[in-house]
C-alpha cells in the first residue's frame, strides 16, 4: 500500500502573537523623541506589553523592519530627511504585509494625514504628542492587528483542514483494491470514482478459502470526514469477518452489530456482498439495504437480482439477513454498484436510472468484467455532461469465462 | 422546506413535500423538531407529496425515530410514493420504521 505524499503546509503568517510583548517601531528624526516616549511609555514598557525601537527616517526603518521581522507596529513621522514618513509608508508592505502603521502629523494637516490613510496608515496622531491619546491609538491599532493575524490563523486552519479532506479522500481511495485476482474461470474488476467531498462508497474483493472469492460494494450514508471513517471501520469489520469463512448472511448479522454497537452518529452502511464459487458459479449472497446488482448474460440481456430484504447497516442490532444464492452461466457478469450510478443527474435534473443502465449492455453485450465497468462510466460521464458529480459512484463486476 | 401539520386527537400529522436530500436534510429536521410538542403521544410523517429521499434523508428519519423512541412518543411514516416506497425497500428502513397506506391508518395505530 502506498501512501500519497501529505500536502504541502501552508505558509503560516509569523505565529500569531496575540498577547505580546509588541514591538514598536518608532520613526522621527528628532533626537528628543527617543527619551521622552521610553519616559512616558515606562510603565507599558515595565509591564511588559510595549518594546521600543527607534529610527531616524524612512530609510532606516526599512532597513530596521526587515532586520527585526518580529515588529508589529511603526509609528512615524511625516517630515524627515532622506525618506519621508509617507513614501515610507508606500515601502512597509513590500518588507512586512502584516504591520500597522499609525502616521504623526503637524496639527490639522489634513492633507497629509488623507495621503497617510490612503497609503495605508491605520491611524494618525498629531503634535505636539498628548501621549495618553498616543498609548490609546498605539492599543487600539494593536488589537486590530491581534483581530486580524487570529483571522489570518483561521483561514490558515481552514486551508489546513480541506488538505487533510484531499488527503483523507487520497487515503481512502489508496485502501481500495485496484489490481484483482487474474483466474481461468472469472474475471473481476471494480472501480470507484469519489465525489468531491470525501465519501463514503468502497468496495472489496477477499480472497477466501477453497478458492472462493468474496466480493462487496457499500455505500455509507454520508460524507466527510466521519463518513470516511465509518466507512473505513465498516470496510475493516468487513474484511475481518468475511476471512471468518462465515456464509454472507451470518457475516452481514455480524457487522451489523459489531457496527451498531459503536455508533452514536445514526449512520448507516448498505453493503451487498456474495461469495464466489468459480468452479461452479455459483454466487451466496445477502443483502443488507443496497440496491440489487445486475447480472447481465452474454447477448447483452439482463436482470436486476430479486430482492431479498434486509436492513442497511448500523441501524439496530440483532437483525438477520437472509442469504441466497444464483448461478452464474458461462459469459454472465454480475454488475454490484452503488447508487451513483443510477442518480446520476443530467443538465436536465433527469437521473441515470436502471433503464439506461440495462440499455448500456442491449446495445454492447460486455467481454470482459473490466469492459463491464468502462461502459458504464462511460455512459454515465456522458450523460451527466458537465454536471457536477454529487456522489461517489462505484463498480464492481465478477464474470464468469464462456466455456 | 416547507411543512404543514395539522393534530389529530394527540397525533401530530406532518406533510412535506417535494425531494429530502443531503441539500435540505438537516433543514427537514430542525423544521420537525420545532412543531413537535410535549403533548404529542404519536408523530405522523404524511409523504405522499415526497418523491425523492436520498440516505441523508433516511439518516433523519432514523434521528427522529431515535428521539421520539427517547421520549416514548409513538411514530410512523404514511403514504409514500412508488418512489419512495422502492428505496425503503431496499434499504430495509420499511422493517425499521412502522409505515403505512394511509394517514387515517397511521394515525388510528398511534392514538
Amino acid at each position: 500500500m502506498t501512501f500519497p505524499a501529505p500536502p504541502p503546509q501552508p505558509e503560516m503568517v509569523r505565529g500569531p502573537n496575540t498577547t505580546g510583548p509588541y514591538k514598536i517601531l518608532v520613526v522621527d528624526d528628532e533626537p528628543d523623541l527617543q527619551p521622552l516616549i521610553l519616559q512616558r511609555m515606562r510603565r507599558p514598557i515595565r509591564n511588559g506589553q510595549y518594546r521600543f525601537v527607534f529610527a531616524q527616517n524612512g530609510i532606516e526603518a526599512l532597513r530596521t523592519l526587515a532586520s527585526e521581522p518580529d515588529i508589529d507596529l511603526v509609528v512615524s513621522d511625516i517630515n524627515m530627511p532622506q525618506m519621508d514618513g509617507l513614501t515610507l509608508l508606500e515601502q512597509i508592505p513590500s518588507v512586512n504585509p502584516n504591520i500597522r502603521s499609525i502616521i504623526i502629523s503637524a496639527y490639522g494637516d489634513m492633507q497629509n494625514i488623507r495621503t497617510a490613510m490612503n497609503r495605508g496608515a491605520f491611524d494618525f496622531v498629531t503634535k505636539p504628542l498628548d501621549f495618553k491619546d498616543l498609548r490609546h491609538t498605539i492599543d487600539r491599532t494593536l488589537r486590530n492587528l491581534v483581530e486580524w493575524r487570529e483571522a489570518l490563523a483561521s483561514r490558515d486552519q481552514l486551508v489546513m483542514l480541506q488538505n487533510e479532506l484531499d488527503l483523507a479522500s487520497k487515503i481512502q481511495l489508496s485502501i481500495l483494491p485496484t489490481e484483482f485476482p487474474t483466474h481461468e474461470l472469472y474475471q473481476v474488476h471494480a472501480h470507484m470514482e469519489p465525489a468531491r467531498n470525501v465519501g463514503g462508497d468502497f468496495y472489496d474483493v477477499i480472497m477466501l478459502e477453497r478458492d472462493h472469492i468474496g466480493v462487496a460494494v457499500a455505500d455509507v450514508s454520508d460524507k466527510g470526514v466521519p463518513a470516511s471513517l465509518f466507512m473505513m471501520s465498516s470496510r475493516t469489520l468487513l474484511k475481518g469477518t468475511a476471512i471468518g469463512g462465515y456464509g454472507p448472511g451470518q457475516l452481514l448479522a455480524d457487522v451489523n452489530d459489531l457496527l451498531y454497537a459503536d455508533n452514536e452518529t445514526t449512520m448507516f452502511v448498505t453493503i451487498f456482498y456474495a461469495v464466489y464459487s468459480p468452479v461452479t458459479g455459483e454466487m451466496n449472497y445477502a443483502n443488507g439495504g443496497h440496491n440489487p446488482p445486475l447480472i447481465i448474460h452474454s447477448d447483452g440481456s439482463s436482470d436486476f437480482l430479486p430482492q431479498i430484504g434486509g436492513v442497511a447497516l448500523g441501524i439496530a442490532d440483532g437483525l438477520t439477513y437472509r442469504q441466497s444464492s444464483i448461478f452464474l452461466q458461462p459469459g454472465d457478469t454480475a454488475l454490484l454498484y452503488t447508487d451513483g450510478v443510477t442518480e446520476a443527474m443530467n443538465a436536465d435534473s433527469e437521473e441515470f436510472g436502471t433503464d439506461r443502465l440495462q440499455a448500456i449492455f442491449r446495445e454492447r453485450p460486455p467481454r470482459s468484467a473490466q469492459e463491464t465497468n468502462d461502459l458504464v462510466f462511460e455512459a454515465v460521464h456522458a450523460f451527466a455532461g458537465d454536471v457536477a458529480q454529487s456522489d461517489d459512484i462505484t463498480c464492481l463486476a465478477i464474470s464468469r469465462a464462456q466455456k | 422546506m416547507d411543512i404543514n401539520t395539522v393534530r389529530t386527537g394527540g397525533v401530530l400529522v406532518i406533510k412535506a413535500e417535494g425531494r429530502i436530500d443531503g441539500s435540505n436534510s438537516a433543514d427537514f429536521l430542525g423544521s420537525i423538531q420545532a412543531v413537535i410538542d410535549d403533548d404529542d403521544t404519536g408523530v405522523v410523517l404524511d409523504f405522499g407529496g415526497i418523491d425523492y429521499i436520498s440516505s441523508a434523508g433516511l439518516r433523519v428519519i432514523l434521528l427522529l425515530a431515535k428521539e421520539l423512541r427517547g421520549t416514548n412518543t409513538g411514530f410512523g411514516i404514511c403514504s409514500l410514493s412508488s418512489a419512495v416506497q422502492e428505496i425503503f425497500s431496499i434499504s430495509g428502513f420499511d422493517q425499521i420504521i412502522t409505515v403505512s397506506d394511509t394517514e387515517e391508518q397511521a394515525v388510528k395505530s398511534l392514538q
